[in-house]
């Protein structure tokens, strides 16, 4: 009998079966990844597993058996639970230094030397040594992100959940943070089951759960799972065939091709699952934009932009520009000034010193933006959402503030849904939906007007592959069509090589700026642009 | 019970009341709400603004003008206006009432003729004007048998009244409404925020903590409302202090039975605010429903402005089912009567009010769920 | 004006979608005010009164009829001051008459007369009332003989009626503690949830969008408003409307806007929902102090009277009063208006400035 057995577990929200039947099983020591889509029911498994919510079905954990939240009390103490959300769990009040005592606490913990060393480890690897005194609600979403996860770690539980837990976590922090987990699971033998959007996390998980609509699809190993898409996985076809997907480098296709095969990566398993469900990916067809504005040379050009906050310098004389038609990447570990950078381009933010020109304009005051307004797309970090409002009500809200007649809006919004392929969600709810539908919407909606520049802060953090394909594959487009420019932030590094340009930001300032084949260039013993940007990042650590 | 886990809970909820400045809350508001009221209402109609149209302009008219004037009920004008002016001044709420002396009013009244004097009031808020009425009536009725027995006219002697103000012998306002005051806003201050506590955290997400843990019900609860109530304890003492120093309210009973009854009542207000904060799913409807279904309630039931024994069959059916009432008559007993423990009434109220917090208590608890909806 | 008409239609839908807020609001706008209304009454009712009668009857008897319901219940006797007393003490009684033993005699031969009288003084306002009614029941007792008549006329609300005037108090009280909170919590979600971000990025004067968001919580209230006028105001209570009914809406809906304008100040000054809860309480306790509601404006100390200007409510109360039972002229109301528009206009520039800016 196997530590932990989920067996026909199916989980309903109200009238929606958000999973069906499923079993699976885990052992002591294995870390148990959970991809699929977003909305595929993995968060509700989870939920169930961690018996705070109704299920249908028994699960049994170290022989110990349950069919309710209520018979899952008494193993309560063995598991943790790191929900999906950033900084869900955590008090924005509360300093980083007081959660860690907190979630002892509520743990009845020991703090004994052991302890304190467990935790000062835990604070390294997190990198939040040096912010113990600073309140979460300070922190960048993806710090909220790591405290999160090392809160839930605290207790060494024995059954551990983490739910997207590193979704908004810089490259580097992602590697720290997967450090800790083998460690523990080594040491104290602890099944993890954790989803994750990262295929490269997922490749390094004992087993992998393939969900798909409710149901497991397929199960494995990294290695069988990938062995079973071999056969499918080509180089990069430039050529546009019906039958055939591709992205990051590869194609995927079910009937044979004359092309050369290629080394599958993960990320294939949810190509090859749609083609199989004859689900392809619709052709992203921007059409031309309305208005014909002369769009001018230089987009953004900021020179020493600076922010402070109190003592804290979140941006130090940053100089950025941004080109027409140009995708410019901004990199950086978690804290490291982006969001502000771009708060402050949007004038959420004041700016504490330097010059900024938007579309050839000097910006001195908020006057000078009024007429930009119509011309910039911006999506924010935590998608802003009118959560008592529908999907589809949100967007035509949203049109109708940049005044687009109701007929091209309709249009728009229909064809937008398609696109991103959230249609089957147009009457929900934003707080039914899975977070990458959300976020998803929400950057339909900062196109709906049509800009000349977007301004996109972690638009794909935990949207799951199929969905970032097409997001990149829209970008592409629309800068091909719209001429539009695009300034990105992001945790994929593999995003970065589809940027004209990036600029890497630490601890507030620039470090780099130039474009990703010159930075090959630079560092010619970097594999992945992954490499390039951990070199920046632990050698001047 | 996990008692280290309770006070880390306990703990971290007192600097969250702290840091979200909640705290300002807790202390700042009703005592304010004790200073701002104590001062400021005034049961007793002073000061109202009284026109006289006197056509008589004789000695004694001139008497009665001046008799208005020399007392504190009223601050006068004399006016040559006419009535369709003065009734103006009172349809514009610059005054409150209107006396009209007719012109041969000495002439007649040392002839024993009858003459008629005309008294208009501002009736738009009934007791104010009933009040008004009776003093002007009063006031120139005890003038007029003033004179007349003077002047011979009348032999008979007059009934006077002596009363004894039991309690509150100057008939203080304040001492009348303070103690009344306590009784609300320790049932509003504390409900507030309960009612907060835990649909925040159903907000915010944090609640998954407590779901996904393996804190027991009790334990939360435990954790979420001692803090709470441990502060609110201070404000039983606070108040106390505001009303003997700052409003010199006679302290004539029992300490003692004043501290219990209030902590008791800081549990009664607090567990439903805990009630509402377990049924609601958003903090603006959980503000929204305690405001009202602890203020009106609070005010109406105090006591404060009409005594229990005087309401109608259904009011006072509904002022008992509220808790306030109970509370108040122990603390107007404690202040201002002084039966203590010995009043079998205080016993049995004492004794409601620990079902009140029971019952509400277990509501709560039995609603509260650990698990998503 | 199309946004405005969007705006203030999304913050509809809004509102509905939430049925407990609905809910809440139903009831605020329904049976709160029924209650307040059918409860508070403040003239004496069913006060118990006892007496000591050791005169010997007659006279005293004769006083003692005039203590009649509605105002009394029927004396009751006893038979020492003690258990008198005791009886008040237990709150059984809270009033006592004691008619001394020559009581009777004096009067018949003309000396001075006392009548002592116990009172419970902890119900101050009752107290007062039931020893001026005491007053004026002897006066009337005596006064047979005197050759004056008061012709008295209580205007506007001729039989006094506590429940309808309670009921429009309640009202207004309401009126000004939804509009607040509402209007608030609708700016306060949205700077929480980040959507107030957006909105000032779009391409529309952020000053509309507050302007409508605050107009549909003000009309959330009036139809609130309206219901309660219909059902419990003239339904239940028969209040007089001697004034202009559409006067009372229009400053009603001013007044509306001066409120969502404190509303919008609470928001502009709070980060979240419990600061919200927080401030409006803490602004709205003494408005509603400072408007006159309880204690009327000249009763107050002076430096209470001079902060009574700044507070919207006492304006629409004074106003509403006016309307409803004077039926004061259109032209007498203009003060009442011009000062409920001025404390909005400068609430809103507060607003507009504070929260309505990019940088």
């Amino acid at each position: 009998m196997a530590d932990l057995e989920v067996r026909n577990v199916t989980v309903k929200h109200k009238n929606l079966t958000a999973v069906s039947n499923i079993s699976f099983e885990a052992n002591k020591g294995e870390i148990i990844g959970f991809i699929g889509a977003d909305g595929a029911g993995k968060s509700s498994l989870m939920h169930a597993i961690a018996g705070i919510i109704q299920f249908n079905g028994e699960i049994s954990y170290n022989k110990y058996v349950y069919h309710s939240p209520k018979e899952a009390e008494k193993i309560k103490a063995d598991i943790s639970l790191m929900p999906q959300g950033i900084g869900l769990v955590l008090y924005d009040t509360l300093s980083v230094e007081e959660h860690l005592e907190f979630f002892a606490d509520i743990r009845n913990i020991n703090k004994d030397a052991k302890f304190l060393a467990y935790k000062e480890k835990l604070l390294h690897m997190s990198g939040l040594s040096n912010f113990t005194k600073r309140v979460a609600g300070n922190l960048s979403g993806g710090m909220m992100q790591k405290l999160s996860l090392i809160c839930a770690l605290l207790h060494r539980p024995k059954l551990l959940i983490l739910d997207e837990p590193t979704t908004g976590v810089d490259p580097l922090s992602r590697i720290e943070l997967w450090e800790i987990l083998d460690t523990i699971r080594k040491e104290e033998g602890t099944i993890a089951l954790v989803s994750t959007a990262y295929m490269q996390e997922a490749e390094k998980m004992d087993k992998i759960v393939l969900f798909d609509e409710g149901s497991i699809i397929a199960q494995g190993t990294s290695k069988t799972l990938i062995d079973s898409i071999r056969p499918f996985t080509y180089q990069e076809i430039t050529e546009y065939k019906e039958d055939i997907i591709t992205f990051d480098k590869h194609s995927y296709s079910l009937t044979p091709q004359k092309y050369e095969k290629s080394e599958p990566n993960l990320e294939g398993l949810f190509f090859i699952n749609a083609l199989k469900n004859n689900k392809t990916l619709p052709i992203v067809d921007i059409g031309q934009r309305k208005s014909s504005d002369e769009i001018p040379a230089m987009i953004m050009q900021a020179h020493g932009l600076t922010k402070r906050f109190g003592d804290f310098i979140a941006n130090d004389h940053v100089d950025i520009t941004l080109k027409s038609g140009e995708i410019l990447g901004l990199l950086g570990a978690n804290g490291a000034g982006k969001t502000t950078f771009i708060k402050m381009l949007l004038g959420l933010y004041p700016i504490d010193g330097g010059e900024l020109k938007l579309l050839g304009k000097t910006i001195k005051n908020a006057n000078d933006r009024m007429e930009l307004k119509s011309k910039i797309g911006y999506v924010s970090q935590h998608f802003a959402l009118y959560n008592d409002m529908t999907v589809r009500e949100n967007l035509l809200y949203f049109a109708n503030m940049h005044k687009i007649p109701l007929s091209s809006a309709l249009q728009r919004i229909k064809r937008y849904s398609q696109e991103l392929g959230f249609d089957k969600y147009m009457d929900k709810f934003p707080t039914e939906i899975p977070l990458g539908v959300n976020q998803r919407f929400s950057i339909a909606a900062a196109l709906l007007h049509e800009p000349v520049v977007l301004f996109l802060d972690e638009p794909t953090s935990g949207v799951d592959t199929i969905a970032r394909a097409q997001f990149w594959q829209i970008l592409h487009k629309l800068k091909k069509k719209w001429g539009i420019s695009i300034l990105i932030t992001t945790h994929y590094m593999s995003e970065a090589e589809y940027c004209d340009k990036v600029v890497l930001l630490k601890q507030g300032k620039k470090i780099a700026d130039d474009t990703v084949k010159n930075l090959h260039k630079l560092h010619p013993e970097a594999k992945t642009f992954e490499d390039i940007f951990l070199t920046y990042f632990k050698e001047k650590q | 019970m996990k008692y280290n886990t309770v006070k880390a809970y306990m703990i971290k909820e007192f600097k969250e009341l702290v840091r979200t400045k909640l705290i300002i809350l807790v202390y700042l508001l009703p005592s304010m709400i004790v200073i701002i009221f104590g001062y400021g209402i005034r049961l007793d109609v002073t000061h109202a603004r009284l026109i006289i149209i006197d056509n008589d302009k004789s000695k004694i008219s001139q008497m009665l003008s001046s008799k208005f004037e020399h007392t504190k009920y009223f601050d006068t004008i004399e006016s040559n206006m006419n009535e369709k002016q003065a009734l103006r001044r009172i349809k514009q709420a610059k005054t409150d009432a209107i006396l009209i002396i007719p012109n041969s009013f000495e002439k007649n009244l040392l002839k024993g003729q009858k003459s008629e004097l005309g008294v208009f009031v501002d009736g738009a808020f009934p007791t104010r004007g009933t009040t008004i009425q009776t003093y002007i009536e009063g006031t120139i009725l005890s003038l007029v048998q003033k004179v007349l027995q003077a002047k011979g006219i009348q032999q008979k002697k007059l009934i006077s009244i002596n009363n004894r103000n039991l309690f509150n012998q100057s008939m203080r306002d304040e001492n009348a409404i303070v103690p009344g005051i306590i009784g609300l806003v320790l049932l509003i201050a504390p409900a507030i925020i309960a009612a907060l506590l835990i649909v925040k955290e159903k907000e915010k997400g944090t609640i998954f903590n407590f779901y996904a843990s393996s804190l027991s019900k009790n334990e939360f609860l435990a954790a979420k409302l001692i803090p709470v109530f441990l502060l609110h304890s201070l404000n039983i003492f606070i108040l106390f202090l505001i009303a003997v120093y700052l409003f010199n309210i006679p302290f004539r009973g029992n300490f003692l039975l004043y501290w219990l009854a209030s902590e008791l009542y800081i549990l009664v207000s607090i567990s439903l605010g805990m009630l509402i904060s377990v049924i609601t799913k958003k903090q603006i409807v959980a503000v929204v429903l305690t405001i009202i279904i602890t203020v009106i309630p609070g005010f109406l039931y105090s006591g404060i402005i009409m005594p229990i024994s005087s309401m109608d069959g259904v009011s006072q059916v509904e002022a008992h089912i509220f808790p306030v009432m109970y509370y108040n008559h122990i603390v107007y007993d404690t202040f201002l009567i002084g039966q203590g423990f010995h009043s079998q009434i205080n016993l049995l109220y004492l004794l409601i009010l620990i079902i009140f917090s029971f019952v509400l208590f277990s509501a709560g608890r039995i609603l509260l769920k650990k698990e998503m909806k | 004006m199309k946004i405005f008409f969007i705006v203030f239609s999304k913050e509809i839908i809004s509102f509905m979608r939430s049925i407990a807020l609905v809910a809440v609001i139903l009831y605020s706008f329904t049976a709160d005010i029924y209650i307040a209304g059918a409860g508070m009454q403040i003239r004496p009712r069913n006060v118990a009164i006892g007496y000591v009668d050791n005169s010997g009857g007659g006279i005293s008897q004769k006083i003692l009829s005039h203590f009649h319901q509605p105002e009394f219940i029927n004396p009751k006797a006893f038979t020492s001051q003690q258990a008198l007393s005791d009886a008040i003490f237990n709150k059984e009684i809270l009033v006592g008459l004691i008619f001394s033993s020559n009581f009777e005699k004096a009067y018949v031969n003309g000396h001075n007369t006392k009548l002592d009288v116990l009172l419970d003084a902890t119900a101050a306002s009752q107290s007062f009332t039931t020893l001026s009614y005491l007053q004026n029941i002897i006066l009337n007792f005596e006064k047979i003989d005197i050759p004056i008549t008061i012709k008295s006329h209580r205007l506007f609300n001729q039989n006094a009626d506590d429940h309808s005037f309670m009921a429009l108090a309640e009202l207004l009280s309401i009126i000004t503690l939804l509009t607040v909170i509402l209007t608030a919590m609708v700016f306060v979600k949205e700077k929480e949830e980040g959507t107030w971000d957006i909105m000032l990025l779009m391409p529309v004067n952020p000053k509309i969008i507050i302007l409508a968001k605050s107009a549909s919580q003000v009309f959330i209230v009036t139809i609130g408003v309206i219901l309660s006028l219909g059902f419990v105001v003239f339904g239940a209570f028969d209040t007089p409307l001697n004034g202009s009914f559409w006067s009372f809406i229009l400053l009603t809906l001013f007044y509306g806007f001066s409120s969502a304008g404190i509303g919008l100040f609470v928001a502009a000054v709070s980060k979240n929902i419990m600061q919200v809860a927080q401030i409006s309480i803490a602004i709205m306790m003494p408005l509603i102090f400072l408007s006159g509601a309880w204690t009327p404006i000249y009763a107050m100390l002076p430096i209470f009277q001079k902060l009574s200007l700044i507070s919207p409510l006492r304006y629409y109360i004074e106003g509403s009063e006016s309307i409803f039972y004077r039926g004061t002229a259109f032209i007498d109301l203009l003060p009442y208006f011009g000062g409920v528009i001025i404390l909005g206009i400068i609430l809103y520039w507060y607003g507009f400035k504070k929260i309505g800016n990019l940088f």
